[in-house]
């Protein structure tokens, strides 16, 4: 079976208000892959995963992404979204006076335009709360407005549910959440995350990756990915701490 | 300069008041008396710092005293009916038809509601009592020219002990060139009331002045419900003074939305009179165009225990100006007062400008009292999340500016709160 390319990083820089926050980043996504970037606080994999979505103060300064053959680049945050993109948020937004089944209803009429079928929706909407052990009240409350930190982080994992994206970036969806929490969620995302496409887990921690086995896993330190590897890598990485790694890599590059 | 000139003419109102009892006959003479003597509200004066008094004077102040009405020939009273929305409905217009008209679910309970003047005889104690004592005459230059004046009004009187379960609503027309109206409420102890009284219209002629006086006073442990809703044209002027009086262990909701009109100028203001007093505002003003809004807000603790609240929420976009001035006052002996308010503003664009004064005269010192004000854009963070999802700039721009409004939107009865949607659908889109 041939796997498509569903994203190619290539030597991607990511600036914040005139300051190098990703210092050239290339990654490599086949259909049907998860991975993992992981990387301690400030190390550049939240900056990396609001760029590729769009962030307005996320600059790519250079280097080129692709979703799926399409320049991704060129395209606002709401195109990269109808593009396939979907970024699950560190710290999703309150936003007061908009109920959580309007938001959805407004990404998915962005989509399927005026012709939104609603009966359906309401169906996918209600097994998608379902899988996710959300009460049929959210869908009336104001989006996270008032929510626990797990409460919104299943709301994210449904949205993602919701929208079919060809590429899902997670960013820090484990973080914030008890055991509990976290299977449901990593079921949540084993059973809707997109089957022929990808996904990326940005995670600080290994947690997660065991309930979400993935592909590969790339070690962020400093705006760079400095080391790739499979699973294994996270429980190294797990038991050595990010201390030992960036001894070694410092040893290995010499500085 | 019609006021000039009228100051030295002597009116006879009795003379197109043949219908009208004595007293208030005295009280429209005091209250001319008081107009001519005082003079326009300068800049320099409190609360008329961001609108030039003269853009609210009607410009033909004789036709307006002409036309006072003798007999309230055109108005239908007490004709009851059945309506499964409403308990009762009321009509002012500018051409001084008034109607007023109750369920007749209420045929026999005590309850008043008819026009001002037919009641300022059937119903003399009760209106004689109240009238000019929130909103009278030593309130202010257009406030003595709504008691002089006033065209048309209506009175609605609840006794002790009466529970109205469906709203009142009132609509009011102000379409011709000058509409003077006067509300007047009397809620015995221990009734329920919610009250809606909706501006609506075009404004017939260029820059038609509307100058409103509304007067509520509640019983002890009374419940009442006021939404006012000013969505007049664009080309209207609407002045509106509003003052409610809270009584002991009383419950008062006041929600207002200011949408309509080129110049508003809205005057809203609650006394807590008595002990264990409630009262919680909400507001919401929408500009776009070149649209002016100068909002006054107060609470006044005369009482101990009383509480009060303001959540006053402004949207603007073009080239629309808001200033919300928000009173607290505490009485020095009004002690264990709670007294909160909030203010504001969301800008859409570069063009609009916003103010927001809070006024606290805190003469107590056991009080529990804060305030907050915050001019500026939409987050845009929250544009973002939005953007993420697929939604584009502008929808995404509607959607949270909505519902930045929608809590407040929500507090209105079901057929009101849709009907507010849609005028600011319909603002965002323009």
């Amino acid at each position: 079976m041939s796997k498509n390319k569903i994203l190619s990083i290539n030597n991607v820089h990511v600036e914040i208000e005139g300051k190098e926050i990703v210092k050239g980043v290339s990654l490599q996504i086949n259909s049907g892959e998860k991975h993992a970037i992981m990387g301690k606080n400030g190390s550049g994999k939240s900056s990396l995963a609001n760029a590729l979505a769009g962030h307005p103060n996320y600059e790519i300064t250079s280097g080129t992404v692709e979703l799926d053959g399409e320049n991704l680049l060129d395209k606002s945050a709401t195109e990269r979204s109808l593009a396939g993109l979907f970024l699950g948020f560190q710290y999703p937004l309150t936003i007061p006076g908009v109920t959580v089944a309007n938001f959805l209803r407004a990404a998915i009429k962005a989509r399927n335009g005026d012709g939104i079928d609603i009966k359906n929706f309401r169906k996918v909407f209600k097994e998608k709360m379902k899988l996710l052990k959300i009460e049929d009240s959210f869908a009336t409350r104001y989006l996270n407005d008032g929510f626990s930190g797990g409460e919104k982080k299943r709301l994210e994992i449904l949205q993602m549910a919701m929208l079919r994206p060809k590429l899902a970036i997670l960013d820090e969806t484990d973080s914030g959440l008890d055991i509990d929490a976290l299977k449901i969620v990593a079921n949540g995302i084993m059973e809707s995350a997109p089957k022929d496409g990808g996904v990326i887990l940005v995670t600080h921690y290994q947690r997660m990756l065991d309930y979400i086995k993935p592909d590969m896993v790339h070690i962020m330190i400093d705006g760079r990915i400095v080391k790739t590897g499979g699973a294994e890598l996270a429980l190294e990485l797990e038991a050595g701490g990010y201390d030992k790694l960036e001894t070694e890599v410092s040893q290995e590059v010499g500085v | 300069m019609n006021t000039v000139t009228m100051r030295k003419n002597s009116i006879d109102f009795r003379g197109q008041n043949r219908f009208e009892p004595e007293w208030l006959y005295n009280i429209r003479k005091e209250s001319w008396n008081y107009y001519n003597d005082l003079e326009l509200p300068h800049r320099s004066n409190h609360l008329w710092r961001y609108t030039n008094a003269q853009d609210l004077l009607p410009n033909n102040l004789e036709e307006l005293i002409k036309i006072i009405p003798s007999l309230p020939d055109q108005s239908e009273n007490d004709s009851s009916y059945g309506d499964e929305d409403f308990s009762g409905y009321g009509y002012n217009r500018s051409d001084f038809m008034t109607f007023a008209r109750l369920s007749h679910d209420f045929e026999k309970s005590g309850v008043v509601f008819k026009d001002l003047l037919t009641a300022s005889r059937e119903n003399e104690d009760i209106v004689k009592k109240h009238l000019g004592q929130l909103v009278g005459y030593g309130f202010g230059k257009f406030e003595a020219m709504n008691l002089a004046l006033w065209n048309t009004g209506l009175f609605l009187y609840v006794p002790d002990n009466i529970e109205i379960k469906k709203p009142i609503r009132l609509q009011r027309h102000p379409s011709g060139p000058n509409t003077i109206h006067r509300l007047l409420v009397v809620v015995g102890n221990n009734s329920k009331l919610t009250l809606i009284d909706d501006y609506s219209g075009e404004c017939r002629k260029e820059e038609a002045q509307s100058n409103s006086a509304v007067e509520i006073f509640t019983g002890d442990a009374s419940n009442v419900k006021y939404f006012n809703t000013q969505r007049l044209s664009n080309s209207c002027i609407s002045y509106i003074t509003q003052r409610a009086q809270i009584s002991r262990d009383a419950k008062f909701v006041s929600v207002f939305a200011g949408i309509g009109s080129k110049i508003s100028k809205f005057n809203t203001g609650t006394i807590l009179n008595g002990e264990g007093a409630e009262s919680k505002l909400y507001g919401i003003v929408f500009g776009n165009e070149n649209q002016h809004f100068d909002y006054h807000t107060m609470h006044h603790h005369t009482a101990s225990n009383s509480y009060s609240d303001i959540d006053f929420k402004v949207v603007l976009k073009d080239e629309a100006k808001s200033a919300a001035t928000g009173l607290i006052r505490v009485e020095e002996d009004a002690l264990n007062c709670q007294a909160y308010q909030v203010n504001r503003n969301l800008l859409l664009n570069e063009g609009p400008k916003a103010e927001s004064i809070p006024e606290l005269e805190i003469l107590c010192d056991q009080v529990q009292c804060s305030h907050g004000a915050t001019v500026g854009p939409i987050d845009q963070d929250m544009l973002f999340y939005l953007m993420s999802r697929g939604v584009d700039y502008k929808e995404a721009m509607n959607i949270i500016t909505l519902g930045y409004l929608e809590p407040t939107i929500e507090k209105f009865p079901v057929e009101l709160g849709e009907l507010t949607r849609e005028l600011l659908a319909t603002k965002m889109k323009g």
